[in-house]
């Protein structure tokens, strides 16, 4: 039993300020706060205690301060001093403002693993494994993961002849566990995605396509898992309650959504803009999507749609497709952005396509796009991602992330089981087993799936110029009630500084933030953002406007 | 008064947090209190040593608990988590303690994977070379009395089946049972349960026990919301865990009260029982400690005269390394 880390012994007389703890934080922020999970600057420490004892005063007005404090909605607890100072302010209007609120730390480099007890710079890898079934079974599962990271790391050493041998001793015992459910389902979606890289590997977008199916499939798979799971309906809720607070007051809105598919997302915000008190404003919503091969305009469908619903609430709307294979073959005029207009960019899972190989140098498409999505000053940018790190340079860490992460999102599909579901859950797995595919097999620009954690993605849309909307304590709580009619108790809601996350027992599968443009950010000319002589209702096909 | 400035932050936080999240009718804002509470997830990436991983070790409740063990060692010295080694593997070839630990919170408040629990889980693996496994049991008041010693059982329970959990050349699961306030309430009837039917446990550690009755004791009315406690939340707590009906004098809350049980018959383990000076409910504690050694069973009773509720939160105190020793000392005595 070795030495445990020791900070100093303060034997502190008074209120001494404590040593800040690890040196691994930022120094100006107190380290043992920091590891209990909240971030106050050491020298606000005092301040912070002060307005705890005059807020307790001020509570001490027993129910009408517990009322004001309990029906406040609050922001991001983890910044301490803000926290404290907001709800003094509810219930003594008359405060001085306090200094500028604490940015979250970034991590500017791959976090530390060895940095002890930082929840914000630690490099998580949850695992949640599934309880045992049979004691052979759990054998064989055990055996099965040991032998996927084998051969992964087989796999990584360019031991291809080892790679294989190991792969059929999988499908052995692939044969002896369940494969219908749990490790055994996973565990064979891995084996097959393992063979795919090592007998026909995928490096450039157009075998990637043929590994992804066409966008017509992506679409019904994506709406299977929208239907049987609550992570995209969360993602889709949380993206349209901060739309909606960033359009309050503003009578011309513009939508702009990344990924249109069936427009699942936007039927429950028009009809919440139709309620809107004052009335609803006038709506433009463009819709980005994959072009449609057989001359179908699947966008415009989309659109003719939306617009039926928006007539029939009466919300003024209009719609206007995008047709583009990538986004960053988008350009900034293509969504007649109009001066005046409050602009929401929305993006559910699409920006980590955006994404290179960490530590390459050249500029990677995102970091383009994030900027021109800067220069319309929008309003609100509502981003929902994968929480988990599966960009990794390294294959074996990106695999074993996968492993653990997919385990776990199947895990939370099985536990729904119901007869009726059965066919659409496995439809909604074939969406889950496209991105393993992606990750496991492909490389270079066929690697689309390159999922990044929440903390990489504060420091990329910080550095682009965007500034975070906090969610709050309200849109917690509704989550939380949205979960309850889910059945299968194991989804959770967590706040992570002024994001949320869903997982399943305890682990983050996915997290919705809200960021806006800072303000001292340069706005793109208006010659790049309107071109009046565009009709609004035509589809630009971006991958034609490459080509001239 | 020798409280630390960022532990008297911590706390007073907690205090005003609570504050909001109990409501005058006996209900609780359970999404106020979630959203507040500072969480951190699992790791397999070694951080000093220590990995943990979630597991489910009961499929009906739910019940889930986090693994804390030191990191399964491999040839390279890599950071990366050792997957080829089993998670669930011996740490050790020699005996090596299991420490079950349930984290406080008056009942309600906290979880298995609150920040604050995760941090001092990860010190008892270091200190004590154990693997910690750390409960998240039913909270009241949604969930009363026994649901949380129902869960605490579970855990015991489900680590005596575990083979990789049983140490030494006698294969035996060297188990500690361990909790601050009312985790330590929980470890206390826990290990009742398991000295009733017989289950072996190698020790009883105790952070400030949650104990109550019916009359106010001395310290109580002494040190009523003189440092971050009141009386009345006490008052609270306990009528949202305890059965509805009940009083203070349920055994559940006064284990050694008129309706407590009688422990000299049983073989009950050893404890280990921390006191803060400045907690209020100091002499219930105390009393507990007494009525344990009159009921002939082993107690150390370590009081820190000048230390408030939590001191153990944060390491900057000399209540925090000398406690630390205390548990060091006390489990290795206790696992051979």
């Amino acid at each position: 039993m070795g030495p445990y880390p020791l900070g100093s012994s303060t034997a502190a007389s008074g209120w001494a300020a404590a040593d800040s703890g690890p040196q691994c934080s930022a120094s100006e922020i107190d380290g043992l706060l920091a590891g209990a999970g909240y971030r106050v600057r050491s020298s606000d420490l005092l301040h912070v205690a002060h307005s705890l004892e005059r807020l307790e005063s001020a509570m001490g007005g027993a129910p009408a301060g517990y009322l004001a404090s309990a029906e406040a909605v609050h922001y991001n607890p983890s910044d301490l001093a803000a926290w404290v100072h907001s709800i003094l302010s509810e219930l003594s209007p008359s405060l001085p403002p306090l200094r500028p609120p604490l940015a979250a730390p970034v991590a500017e480099t791959w976090p530390d693993p060895t940095c002890f007890s930082s929840p914000y710079q630690q490099n998580q890898m949850a695992v949640v494994v599934a309880t045992r079934q049979r004691e052979e079974e759990e054998g064989s599962a055990i055996r099965l993961v040991h032998l996927l990271v084998s051969c992964a790391d087989a796999v990584q050493r360019g031991d291809s002849g080892l790679a294989g041998n190991i792969i059929a001793e999988m499908r052995v015992v692939l044969t002896r566990v369940n494969a219908g459910f749990g490790i055994g389902k996973v565990a064979g979606y891995f084996v097959d995605a393992l063979c795919r890289r090592i007998y026909s590997p995928c490096s450039s977008s157009s075998c990637s396509a043929s590994v992804a199916g066409s966008a017509a499939d992506q679409e019904i798979l994506y709406h299977h898992f929208y239907e049987i799971s609550p992570y995209l309906k969360f993602a889709h809720f949380m993206a349209n309650q901060a739309i909606l607070e960033a359009f309050d007051g503003y009578d011309r809105v513009h939508v702009i959504d990344f990924n249109l598919m069936h427009g699942l997302q936007w039927p429950a915000l028009i009809q919440a803009l139709a309620l809107r008190a004052g009335g609803p404003p006038f709506l433009r919503l463009t819709g980005i999507g994959q072009p449609s091969p057989d001359g179908r305009d699947a966008l415009r469908e989309v659109g003719l749609r939306l617009a039926e619903l928006a007539l029939s609430v009466r919300v003024r709307f209009a719609f206007r497709g995008v047709a583009a294979s990538r986004i960053d073959d988008v350009r900034p005029w293509m969504l007649q952005v109009v001066p005046g207009e409050a602009v929401a960019v929305n993006s559910v899972l699409q920006l980590h396509r955006l994404l290179g190989d960490p530590g390459d140098d050249a500029a990677a498409p995102i970091d383009s796009v994030l900027g021109w999505v800067v220069g319309i000053r929008p309003k609100i940018v509502t981003v929902v991602e994968q929480e988990a790190d599966h960009n990794r340079p390294a294959f074996l860490d990106r695999f074993a992330e996968a492993l653990f992460y997919y385990s776990t999102m199947f895990d939370s599909l099985e536990a729904r089981r119901g007869a009726a579901q059965q066919q659409q859950q496995a439809v909604a797995e074939v969406y889950l087993q496209r991105e393993i595919c992606n990750i496991v097999s492909c490389e270079g620009t066929a690697r689309v799936e390159r999922h990044e954690p929440l903390v990489r993605w504060r420091a990329r849309l910080g550095g682009a110029g965007l500034r975070a909307v906090h969610l709050g304590s309200n849109a917690f709580k509704q989550a939380s009630m949205l979960l309850t009619l889910f059945s299968g108790e194991g989804y959770c809601v967590e706040e992570v500084d002024g994001c949320l996350t869903l997982g399943w027992h305890s682990r983050p599968l996915i997290s919705a933030s809200a960021w806006r443009a800072d303000d001292d950010v340069a706005p793109l000319p208006d010659s790049q953002l309107f071109d009046p002589s565009i009709d609004a209702t035509i589809n630009v096909d971006a991958s034609q406007q490459r080509q001239q | 008064m020798v409280v630390p400035l960022n532990t008297w932050v911590l706390i007073s936080n907690f205090k005003l947090a609570y504050n909001m999240l109990r409501r005058p009718d006996g209900t609780f804002n359970r999404h106020l209190a979630e959203f507040l509470d500072r969480k951190v997830p699992a790791n397999v990436f070694p951080a000093n040593g220590v990995i943990s991983f979630d597991l489910v070790i009961d499929r009906q409740t739910t019940l889930l608990a986090r693994i804390y063990r030191p990191a399964p060692s491999t040839a390279s010295d890599s950071p990366r988590p050792s997957l080829h080694a089993d998670l669930r593997s011996p740490p050790s070839p020699d005996p090596f303690p299991v420490i079950i630990f349930f984290h406080g919170g008056s009942f309600a408040h906290s979880s298995f994977n609150s920040a604050i629990y995760d941090s001092l889980c990860r010190r008892f693996v270091l200190l004590c070379g154990a693997v910690v496994i750390s409960v998240n049991y039913r909270r009241s008041p949604e969930y009363r009395y026994p649901c949380a010693y129902d869960d605490g059982w579970t855990a015991l329970k489900w680590a005596s089946t575990e083979p990789w959990l049983h140490s030494g050349k006698d294969a035996k699961l060297r188990v500690f049972l361990s909790g601050d306030s009312s985790g330590g309430n929980i470890a206390h009837h826990v290990a009742v349960r398991a000295a009733e039917l017989g289950i072996e446990v190698s020790g009883n550690i105790l952070l400030n026990p949650m104990f109550g009755g019916n009359r106010r004791t001395e310290s109580e009315k002494r040190l009523d919301g003189k440092y971050f406690v009141t009386v009345q939340d006490r008052d609270w707590y306990w009528k949202a865990f305890l059965p509805e009906g009940a009083d203070r004098d349920h055994p559940a809350c006064n284990p050694f009260g008129p309706n407590g049980m009688k422990l000299e018959e049983l073989p009950f383990t050893k404890t280990l029982v921390t006191v803060a000076g400045l907690d209020l409910s100091q002499d219930w504690q105390l009393a507990y400690a007494e009525g344990l050694k009159e009921a002939g069973h082993d107690v150390k009773l370590v009081y820190r005269d000048q230390a408030t509720i939590g001191f153990y939160f944060l390491p900057n105190t000399e209540h925090f390394y000398e406690v630390m020793e205390e548990i060091k000392n006390f489990v290795s005595s206790n696992c051979w």
